[in-house]
């Protein structure tokens, strides 16, 4: 079984914070600790309290902080909790995502805000179970966005994220333990490289983060149906030009589009990736999966009405597929 | 006390430093001084007690004649600059905006005096005087508020955001309290760093409510950062009085709500601004955290533009939020005649010295202008560049 996700994450912040001697992690409750099996990392006792921060509930700080520690040359890590997903936007919207650009690419900002989603949770009502904020980060310009699917993608794309002199937001949703066996060793996921999960030939399927559990199962399903789906992963939201590549291609082979997304329906981030495909594959036939315009109620009887799953997928591909 | 100057005392500095006939400037700018001169304490007596400290201290006795007439210069440079832009507003044509510093300038020399080279400052929207005070150049600067392709910034940024990171300027910032986040945030990474930097972050008074400030404060007061918090209480946030928004009047005084110690100083004496700064920038040093401060002073011109601004005048007249006999009495505090006051009575200039470096700066000035306006515009397509460090961001035509 590979590496769990907090522990991947923490292994790639553990390597890097050896090999970058200023390298800094301001966090709020979410102590810097993991394990798996008989190993374990502890920044604060590896680091010191100087560089492995624990802050008070003060986003504004956590996030502010650190991108006056980037200005100067320290790269550092802004770990924020799930709920608090908006208050540190203004900060990554107008300093963070404009200030190389203001200043006429003067200033630099080499830093990660590692942000914690929370997903589509029964029990969580409303305000710790909202999910598809991302797009929101991603519709900013001068921010990279990366949302890792399993515990190997998010090692390499927090290495990736922590060595780009670019600010980068790094999307961590709680994904089970699967995927490749995650390396000791460093290694990078590039940020702006999507991956074809299974190829296939009937239509196009594109989600990310918790998405890719339903869509997986709903491939399976498909495949018994006689569909070949083809599933690709963006992983990073922004830039996106890269991304749409194999997106692109894939299209243009299926001629079908499915999108599965946690974030609700309007302005989710696969509706940027609709408008996209649009726009370069004539005649393309598109389905949009997304959560209703609501917040998310704590009911696990709501929730599960109004979440997409894989059933959501399977007879929406079947309807794109055969009309 | 805060007399109301004659009416001829109240002719514009400027205006009487522009007369061609140099003799008769003099002789105008030397009557003047008399008048403005004396350095006048002029809160109430009941302010200081409120801020847990006493004014700022002369620091007189600590500064060499170069380093004294060095903060002359700087503190003419502002307003000659400045007033330069003003010109250039009212010509019509202008390519940019500006929020002018004039009346603030002993506030940015006061502080940037007691710096090192290396360390660092975050600026607000009226910033021209923190960069002017920190070592901008006046071409590169006058260059970029018109937007021009060789400006500080290469055109992109203009009046609010004008920058020189190295000079340990980590950019003027058009969002309200976000240059106390930054420089605390610098601070720390001082510490992380071992260095022995300071870091200073400007703000108005209006920069103090949001949530930005505070969590500078605190951060900076738990782990004893070095950053020092200089609000500049013009008295006007935009065009609300200070008075009408807050419950208190000495801002210092939230200092002591986050553990930090605050001051309160004479905003337009330059002498007293540098002697806190200074006093906070060796504690800074050593290890003994944050200090806040605050300035009194005044805002001669609007928000920003040139509203109610003559050309050959000083001082904007008319703005309906504000009375022009409470904008003559500030004027009559003016911190430049009343530091070259000392400076002459000192010795450490002449009459004749002190006019010269007026010439010197205004003909810096002139030539400021001259290059900026003889400077290419930016290519349309770069404002594509520079959104991150490589490459250019798709024009979504094609």
């Amino acid at each position: 079984m590979p590496k769990s996700m907090s522990y991947a994450i923490l292994e790639a912040i553990q390597g890097e914070m050896r090999r970058d001697k200023l390298l800094t992690l301001f966090y709020e409750y979410q102590r810097p600790t993991a394990r798996w099996g008989d190993r374990s990392i502890n920044l604060e006792s590896e680091f010191g309290r100087l560089r492995a921060r624990f802050c008070a509930i003060d986003e504004q700080w956590i996030v502010g902080g650190v991108l006056g520690m980037a200005m100067i040359g320290v790269p550092a890590i802004a770990h924020i909790p799930s709920m608090t997903t908006f208050i540190p936007y203004e900060l990554m919207f107008n300093h963070a995502g404009k200030l190389r650009h203001m200043t006429g690419g003067q200033a630099a900002f080499p830093m990660v805000l590692w942000a914690d989603m929370a997903g589509r949770q029964a029990f969580q009502a409303g305000q710790h179970a909202d999910a598809g904020l991302e797009s929101a980060y991603a519709r900013l310009a001068g921010l990279k966005v990366v949302v890792p699917s399993n515990p190997y993608d998010a090692k390499g794309l927090m290495i990736s994220a922590i060595r780009d002199v670019d600010p980068v937001v790094f999307c961590h949703y709680s994904m089970p333990a699967t995927g490749p066996e995650v390396p000791d060793e460093p290694y990078t996921v590039p940020i702006g490289e999507a991956i074809v999960r299974t190829e296939g030939n009937d239509l196009t399927i594109v989600g990310y983060a918790p998405q890719t559990t339903e869509i997986a199962k709903a491939v399976v399903e498909l495949k018994k149906d006689g569909i070949s789906a083809e599933f690709i992963d963006p992983r990073t939201l922004a830039p996106l030009e890269g991304v749409m590549e194999p997106i692109l291609k894939s299209v243009r082979k299926t001629g079908r589009l499915l999108t599965s997304d946690d974030g609700s329906y309007s302005f989710c981030n696969c509706a940027e990736i609709i408008a996209r495909v649009a726009e370069a594959v004539p005649g393309v036939k598109v389905k949009r999966l997304a959560f209703p315009d609501a917040p998310p109620p704590g009911a696990p009887e709501m929730l599960q009405h109004m979440r997409v799953d894989a059933a959501k997928i399977v007879a929406a591909a079947k309807k794109l597929v055969r009309g | 006390m805060n007399e109301q100057p004659s009416k001829r005392e109240s002719e514009p500095l400027i205006a009487a430093l522009q007369d061609n006939d140099s003799r008769v400037s003099r002789r105008a700018f030397v009557r003047r001084l008399g008048a403005m001169g004396a350095g006048t304490i002029f809160f109430s007596a009941s302010a200081p007690k409120l801020a847990q400290g006493q004014y700022g201290v002369s620091d007189a006795d600590g500064l060499s004649a170069q380093q004294l007439t060095a903060m002359y210069r700087d503190m003419l440079k502002i307003r000659l600059w400045e007033t330069k832009v003003k010109d250039l507003l009212l010509a019509g044509g202008f390519r940019g905006v500006a929020h002018l510093y004039v009346g603030q300038e002993a506030i940015a020399v006061g502080v940037c005096s007691a710096l090192r080279k290396d360390d660092y400052i975050a600026s607000n929207h009226r910033g021209h005087g923190h960069l002017i005070a920190k070592g901008g150049d006046l071409k590169l600067m006058l260059a970029e508020i018109t937007h021009k392709a060789t400006g500080y910034c290469k055109g992109y940024g203009g009046s609010l955001h004008i920058t020189d990171i190295g000079l340990g300027i980590l950019g003027m910032n058009g969002i309200v309290g976000a240059s106390h986040l930054f420089a605390a945030g610098a601070a720390y990474g001082v510490k992380v760093k071992g260095a022995d930097q300071v870091a200073v972050s400007f703000g108005g008074d209006g920069s103090i409510q949001g949530n930005f400030f505070s969590s500078a404060a605190n951060a900076a007061a738990t782990w004893k950062l070095p950053w020092i918090g200089v609000i500049e209480n013009n008295g006007f946030q935009i065009w609300v009085r200070a008075s009408d928004v807050y419950g208190i009047t000495d801002l210092a005084q939230r200092a002591a709500g986050y553990g930090i110690e605050g001051r309160v100083v004479d905003g337009n004496d330059v002498l007293a601004v540098h002697g806190v700064a200074k006093y906070a920038v060796e504690k800074a040093r050593a290890g003994g955290g944050p200090t806040l401060i605050e300035c009194k002073t005044y805002r001669w011109y609007d928000h920003y533009g040139a509203g109610g601004a003559k050309a050959g005048v000083d001082g904007a007249f008319g703005l309906g939020y504000r009375s022009d006999r409470e904008l003559r009495d500030w004027m009559a505090k003016d911190p430049i005649p009343r530091f070259r006051k000392f400076l002459v009575s000192e010795k450490v200039l002449t009459d004749q010295q002190a006019d010269d470096i007026v010439v010197e700066v205004r003909q810096a000035v002139e030539e400021a202008a001259k290059f900026a306006h003889e400077q290419p515009a930016p290519k349309p397509e770069d404002g594509l560049l520079n959104v991150f460090a490589k490459g250019a961001v798709p024009l979504h035509t094609s």
